[in-house]
């Protein structure tokens, strides 16, 4: 097997993976302890996790190391784990991963912001994203995906952190909301000044998850379309969550709306698709179908 | 010194998030004397209500909340000491004891909505991040606080929230504070089921809840 992603990227469109959280808690994941934990305790449930979206069709999964950089395990204190919880991450979505597959290294925010509104230097985001970036790259990903991203500056933090320890492709996705005045990070960044940042900083492959559902997105992955030509990624969330008073949650968006806008994301040039938060397997099955059938 | 004009020069201090120059009106206003009550009521109330109204807009983004708020702190860390050494009462719209629930350390929205309160005159004694559902209520009891704020970002952590409810209801303390839940997964529906007194989902409106639950208008 020797075809790379851009190979897959040029042939067709490529599905991601779904939400990994929602699987987690399904599978019992406890409140509040650390998702990337499970990577060394319960390796056998993250790898039935990937297992189950290959199964339904993805041609990627993406790793569980969400919250894998540095500063985010602190608040966990596994900070010095970092290395070992995401080369196990990488291990375990390769054992699960068919031939002819792919596995991306998923790379979230710090959840903390950069002086003057935060207290961190763009040094220390670069450091604790290298680490990171550096056992996923060890643990045998494919390429590293920095997603979820809310400030501009500290997408590019991550990905220098990255460039600074690896030679795999590094990908870039944003989250944007919807305001009166169109689509903006929580920062206030908006979809042109991110795109041409990273047409600037040479990052081959750009887009968007998380936060909007998948009407929203679709608007959204138009306006991109219009500013860039690089391979734009789209990660809708199945609306957002609603809990019953049973604890029971649920997503705004039922999965037959979900998958309507599937066809549209496409038309409006979306090249990898995938699924994000409130997104199951189930979802990834109905989007393979509507996609390669 | 013409007031109104000196007024306007605080709001634009405060809107451009100017720190230096709000701290230096405002101590130009204790030098001259001035009404320090009215100075807030007047201009840096007006100004950080202007700068919320921005980010309804879709103006101002969290960065220039964050200046603005800091701006209405670093002015009032100079106001307020003088008040106090003139036996002059502040106003306070009231207590608030913040803080995101145990078991979740996301704290970007909770911190945003303690400093929009404080910037709005509340006093906030900030918790911070996985806090111990009866630190709170420890807490609140210990400062006498009006309002008690719980925030949660995720599906598993809002149950806290409800939790807390309950404790309060098992210690007979429910009524006693006011309870205000926000976090991305939590909506109005589940704020009345679980028998929250108050709900926001932004700081914004946070604010305007808290003032209401407080039988404050403006």
């Amino acid at each position: 097997m020797s075809a790379s992603i851009f190979d897959l990227i040029k042939e067709r469109i490529v599905l991601l993976d779904g939400g990994m959280g929602t699987e987690l808690i399904r599978h019992g994941f406890p409140q509040g302890a650390c998702p990337e934990s499970w990577n060394v305790e319960k390796p056998e449930t993250v790898k039935k996790i990937h297992t189950s979206y290959f199964e339904a069709g993805s041609d990627v999964v993406l790793t569980n190391s969400f919250g894998g950089n540095k500063i985010k395990l602190l608040s966990h204190n596994l900070a010095d784990k970092c290395y070992e919880l995401n080369r196990a991450a990488a291990i375990i979505a390769n054992e699960a991963k068919p031939a002819g597959k792919f596995v991306a290294g998923s790379m979230g925010p710090t959840g903390k912001f950069l002086k003057p509104h935060g207290e961190f230097t763009p040094e220390e985001f670069e450091e604790a994203y290298a680490e990171q970036a550096k056992g996923l790259s060890d643990g045998g990903v494919d390429f590293l995906l920095i997603e979820t991203q809310y400030d501009l500056q500290e997408a590019l933090c991550a990905w220098r952190g990255a460039q600074q320890v690896t030679d795999l492709p590094i990908f870039v996705t944003m989250t944007f909301n919807r305001h009166p005045r169109g689509f903006f990070t929580l920062m206030g960044n908006s979809v042109e000044q991110c795109l041409k940042t990273f047409e600037q900083e040479g990052i081959p492959v750009v887009g968007t998850n998380c936060t909007l559902n998948s009407a929203d997105m679709v608007d959204l992955v138009k306006i991109m379309r219009e500013k860039t030509e690089l391979p734009l990624i789209a990660q809708a969330n199945a609306g957002k969550p609603s809990v019953s008073e049973e604890g029971e949650v649920s997503y705004a968006q039922e999965i037959d709306d979900y998958v309507s806008y599937i066809p549209q994301m496409v038309e409006n040039g979306a090249n990898i698709i995938g699924g994000c938060c409130g997104t199951n397997p189930d979802y990834i099955k109905r989007m393979a179908d509507i996609l390669f059938k | 010194m013409d007031k109104q004009q000196f007024f306007e020069q605080i709001k634009k201090s405060v809107i451009e998030g100017n720190k230096e120059e709000a701290v230096a009106l405002a101590k130009k206003a204790t030098e001259e004397k001035l009404d320090l009550n009215e100075v807030i009521e007047k201009g840096y109330v007006p100004a950080i209500q202007e700068v919320g109204d921005l980010w309804e807009k879709g103006e101002y983004f969290l960065p220039e909340l964050i200046t603005s708020a800091e701006c209405m702190k670093a002015a009032m860390g100079i106001l307020q000491p003088e008040l106090a050494k003139a036996n002059i009462p502040t106003k306070s719209c009231g207590k608030v004891v913040i803080g995101t629930v145990e078991g979740d350390i996301h704290d970007i929205g909770k911190n945003l909505v303690a400093s929009m309160l404080g910037a709005n005159g509340f006093e906030v004694v900030d918790l911070g991040a996985d806090v111990k559902l009866d630190q709170f209520i420890k807490k609140a009891q210990e400062e006498n606080a009006d309002l008690i704020c719980l925030s949660a970002l995720l599906t598993t952590t809002m149950l806290g929230q409800k939790k807390l409810i309950e404790m309060l209801k098992e210690k007979n303390l429910y009524g006693q504070f006011k309870v205000m839940v926000g976090g991305a997964p939590v909506n109005r529906q589940w704020a009345e089921n679980i028998g929250a007194d108050g709900y926001a989902d932004n700081a914004i409106t946070a604010v305007e809840e808290a003032k209401k639950l407080m039988g404050i208008t403006s």
